[in-house]
C-alpha cells in the first residue's frame, strides 16, 4: 500500500513541479501573506530584486486568509517535505517551532558582523532559537495603549500610567460624559491568540510571566490569577463592555474608531485607519505604553510581527538568503513602511525624515516598539497557547476562578511537555 | 468455470480494481494509519515517535477538556438536527401548498444551502455584532453577547448551522411531496379526512422515509461539524463551542500532537459508525435503501 501511496505520489509531484532546467534561469518562491492592502509595494520590491539578479525569477504565492491556516500550510508541506518554496513570511512565534524541526536554514553562518545589530533586540530575540538565528525580522507590531485625547483633556486627564488610574479615568470620563453609548476600556479576549497576548501583557504588567527561562509553567501562579482576576474585574465592573469576551482586533478597534470607547489596546495599524480622512476619531487619538498593575515595574506591549526565514529543502539558499537581505533591507523597509504603513523592524527608520512626514506617528512608535516583550520564545509556543485558551477564556466570562484555571493549565502542560523532554 | 467466465470475471476485477484502489488508498489505508498513529506519542517538530500502547486513550478518559468536547458534540447535533428536521419538515409542507413564488422560494432555500459554510458563519459573524449586529436591532437594541457569553454561544453557533442546514431538509421533503400522487389525497377528502387528518395519516407517514434518511445524514454531518464554531466563536468562550472535530484539529495542526490528535479522530470516527451502525440496526437498510 505503501508503494502504491509513493506512486501516486510521484504521478502528483511530477505534475507540478514545473522546474527549471538546468543552466536555465532558477526561480525563487516567495510566501507571504497579503496582509499589505491595495498599494502594495512588495510587487514593485520583487521586481526590482530581479533586476539586480538576471537570470532569476521571483514567484510571491499568497498565503491562506487566517493565521491559522497559514500555520497549517507550512507544517504539512514542510513536514511533508515538500520544497515548493524558498522563502517564507513567519509569524514569529512560529520561528522557534519551525527551527527546532530542522525546517528552516541556520543564518548564523552567513550573517557578517553586526547584520542583526540595527533591528530591535526583541525582534532578533525572537527569531534565535537555541543561540542560533534562524530569520530576518521583517515586520515590527507591539501592543499599545490608544486613548481619545480629546476627552482626557476634557477632564484634565494624562495617559494613565497604571491600570487603577485607568479604571478611575474611566469612571469620571462617563461620568462627565453622560453617554450610556461610550464604552470605557476595549481589548480583546475572544478565545483566540489575541486573547493570550492581552492576558500576557496583563502578566507582565504585574510583574510575572507565562514561562520562566527554566521551563517552568507560571513561575508566580498568585500573581498570574492576581492579573487574571483584574481583567475578569474590568469586564464584572463594566469597564470593558460584556462583549470584550467575543473581540478579537477589528471589533475592538472599529468601535473605538467610531467614537464608541475612552480607551483601546491594540496594535500600530489601527492608527492609520484612527487617521484616515473619514474616520469619526480622526485628530483625536493618543498613544501610550500599557499600564502597569501594582506588582509590576512597568506595563509592556506584547511584540509581534513577520520574519522572513529561508526553507532547509531550498535550492538556491545563497539566492534565497539575498532575497530574505534583500526585503529587511533598509530600503525595502522604507518602501513598506511608506506604501502599507507597516512598521520597519529597523530602529534607524523611525528617526527617518523623509518617513517621519508621511508617518508622524513613527518617533513615539519606537519607544513602545523598544520596550515590546516577546511571547515565550519556545518550539512550543503553540502547544503553550492552545492549551491556556480556553482556561483564561473560562476566567474571562466568568465560569471559573483565576486559581484553578491556572492549576488546570499547569497540569495539561506539565503532561504534554513533560512527555517531550 | 469455462473460460468465457474467468475471462468475465477478470475483466470484471479489471474494471474494479481502480474503484478499490482509490477507497484503499484514500480511506481505508489512512484510517489505519489514524488508529496506528493514535497508539503512539508523535510530535514530529520535536522528532518524536514511540509507541504508547492505549497512553492517549487513558489520557482521554480522564481529560475533561475531552468530555466537554464531546457534551458539546452531542448536544449540538441533537439540538440542531431536531431544529433542522422539524423546521425543514414544516416548510416544506408550506411550500408545497404555496401556489405564488414557490420557486423564489426554492431558490432562496438553495442559495442558503450552497453557501459555503465559513461564508455562512462570517455573515452570522456580523448578524451577531454586539452593537450594529442586526439580531441586536431586531430585539429592539437590547445588546446581547451572543459570541462572548459562555451560554448563549452554543445556541447562536446551533441557530446559524440551522439555518444552512435546514434547507436541505426542506428539498428532500419537498421532492418527496411532489411525488405523492394526488389521487392518494383525492380518495381521503372522499372519505371525509379533514386537514389536520390528511396531514397526519398521509402526508406525515409518506414523508417517513426521506425524514428517516436526512436525519440520518445530518446526524453524520453534525457529529463531524467543525468550520461554523472554528470560524465563529473558535470554540469559545470558555471552550463552550469546541466540540470533538475542533479539539481534534487544535491538538493535530496546531498543538502538533498527531498521536494525542489522532486519538481524538478515532473517537469521531467510532461515533459516526456507532450512530450509522444503530440506525441501521434499529430502523432497517430498508427504511434507507426503499
Amino acid at each position: 500500500m505503501r508503494r502504491v501511496l509513493l506512486a501516486l505520489w510521484l504521478v502528483v509531484l511530477s505534475g507540478c513541479a514545473g522546474s527549471a532546467p538546468e543552466g536555465g534561469p532558477v526561480t525563487l518562491v516567495f510566501k507571504y501573506a497579503r496582509i499589505l492592502g491595495p498599494a502594495d509595494p512588495l510587487p514593485a520590491l520583487l521586481r526590482e530584486f530581479e533586476a539586480a539578479h538576471p537570470n532569476v525569477r521571483v514567484k510571491g504565492e499568497s498565503l491562506p486568509w487566517t493565521s491559522d491556516e497559514q500555520h497549517q500550510f507550512y507544517v504539512i508541506n514542510l513536514e511533508g517535505r515538500s520544497p515548493g518554496f524558498d522563502v517564507l513570511m513567519l509569524d514569529l512565534i512560529w520561528v522557534p517551532e519551525f527551527a527546532r524541526a530542522g525546517w528552516l536554514l541556520d543564518l548564523t553562518p552567513r550573517l557578517g558582523p553586526g547584520e542583526l545589530r540595527p533591528y530591535f533586540p526583541s525582534a532578533v530575540e525572537a527569531a534565535t532559537y537555541d543561540g542560533r538565528v534562524f530569520a530576518l525580522p521583517w515586520i515590527m507590531n507591539v501592543g499599545l495603549l490608544y486613548y481619545r485625547a480629546d476627552l482626557l483633556r476634557r477632564y484634565g486627564l494624562e495617559p494613565p500610567e497604571t491600570f487603577d488610574a485607568l479604571v478611575r479615568q474611566v469612571r469620571r470620563i462617563r461620568e462627565g460624559e453622560r453617554d450610556p453609548a461610550l464604552d470605557g476600556y476595549l481589548w480583546q479576549a475572544k478565545q483566540y491568540e489575541g486573547l493570550v497576548v492581552n492576558v500576557l501583557e496583563s502578566f507582565w504588567a504585574n510583574g510575572t510571566r507565562l514561562l520562566a527561562a527554566d521551563g517552568t509553567v507560571f513561575p508566580e501562579p498568585e500573581r498570574a490569577a492576581e492579573a487574571l482576576g483584574f481583567l475578569r474585574g474590568l469586564i464584572a465592573s463594566g469597564v470593558s463592555p460584556a462583549w470584550t469576551t467575543a473581540a478579537d482586533e477589528e471589533l475592538s478597534r472599529r468601535a473605538f474608531g467610531d467614537g464608541h470607547a475612552i480607551f483601546l489596546r491594540n496594535w500600530p495599524y489601527a492608527m492609520d485607519l484612527f487617521q484616515a480622512r473619514d474616520s469619526r476619531v480622526r485628530g483625536r487619538v493618543g498613544i501610550a505604553p500599557l499600564p502597569r498593575l501594582a506588582r509590576g515595574p512597568r506595563g509592556a506591549g506584547s511584540t509581534g510581527g513577520a520574519h522572513l526565514g529561508v526553507s532547509r529543502r531550498s535550492r538556491h539558499p545563497d539566492l534565497a538568503v539575498g532575497l530574505v537581505r534583500f526585503l529587511t533591507s533598509e530600503r525595502a523597509q522604507k518602501a513598506l513602511a511608506r506604501g502599507a504603513a507597516l512598521s520597519p523592524t529597523r530602529e534607524a527608520l523611525y528617526d527617518d525624515p523623509e518617513l517621519v512626514r508621511s508617518r508622524p506617528d513613527l518617533p513615539a512608535l519606537h519607544a513602545l516598539m523598544r520596550a515590546g516583550r516577546p511571547r515565550p520564545v519556545t518550539p512550543y509556543y503553540l502547544l503553550l497557547s492552545a492549551t491556556v485558551q480556553p482556561e483564561f477564556s473560562a476566567v474571562l466570562v466568568g465560569v471559573k476562578p483565576p486559581g484553578r484555571a491556572i492549576g488546570y493549565a499547569r497540569l495539561r502542560l506539565t503532561h504534554f511537555v513533560g512527555a517531550l523532554r | 468455470m469455462t473460460g468465457r467466465e474467468r475471462a468475465d470475471r477478470r475483466q470484471a476485477l479489471r474494471l474494479l480494481a481502480p474503484t478499490l484502489l482509490a477507497l484503499g488508498a484514500l480511506t481505508v489505508y489512512p484510517g489505519f494509519w489514524v488508529v496506528w498513529l493514535s497508539l503512539q506519542h508523535r510530535v514530529p517538530i520535536f522528532h518524536m515517535a514511540r509507541f504508547a500502547g492505549l497512553d492517549n486513550y487513558v489520557f482521554l478518559a480522564s481529560d475533561p477538556r475531552f468530555w466537554n468536547a464531546a457534551r458539546t458534540t452531542v448536544v449540538f447535533t441533537a439540538l440542531s438536527v431536531a431544529l433542522e428536521l422539524a423546521l425543514g419538515v414544516t416548510v416544506a409542507l408550506a411550500l408545497h401548498r404555496q401556489r405564488l413564488g414557490r420557486r423564489l422560494g426554492l431558490s432562496l432555500l438553495l442559495l442558503a444551502w450552497a453557501m459555503p459554510s465559513v461564508v455562512t458563519a462570517k455573515l452570522y459573524e456580523w448578524l451577531y455584532h454586539p452593537a450594529a449586529g442586526l439580531v441586536s436591532v431586531l430585539l429592539g437594541g437590547h445588546a446581547l453577547n451572543w459570541l462572548g457569553d459562555p451560554y448563549l454561544a452554543l445556541p447562536a453557533v446551533i441557530l446559524a448551522d440551522v439555518w444552512r442546514t435546514m434547507p436541505f431538509v426542506a428539498i428532500l421533503c419537498y421532492a418527496r411531496l411532489v411525488t405523492i400522487p394526488a389521487e392518494v389525497y383525492e380518495a381521503a377528502q372522499v372519505d371525509g379526512a379533514g386537514r389536520l387528518a390528511t396531514l397526519g395519516r398521509i402526508t406525515l407517514p409518506l414523508l417517513g422515509r426521506i425524514v428517516m434518511l436526512a436525519l440520518l445524514l445530518r446526524m453524520l454531518d453534525a457529529l463531524r461539524a467543525f468550520d461554523i464554531m472554528f470560524v465563529l466563536t473558535g470554540g469559545g468562550p470558555a471552550g463552550t463551542t469546541e466540540t470533538l472535530t475542533v479539539y481534534a484539529y487544535r491538538s493535530l495542526f496546531q498543538m502538533l500532537q498527531l498521536g494525542f490528535g489522532s486519538a481524538i479522530s478515532v473517537v469521531v470516527f467510532a461515533l459516526v459508525m456507532g450512530v450509522a451502525w444503530a440506525y441501521l440496526r434499529l430502523l432497517g437498510a430498508r427504511a434507507v435503501v426503499a
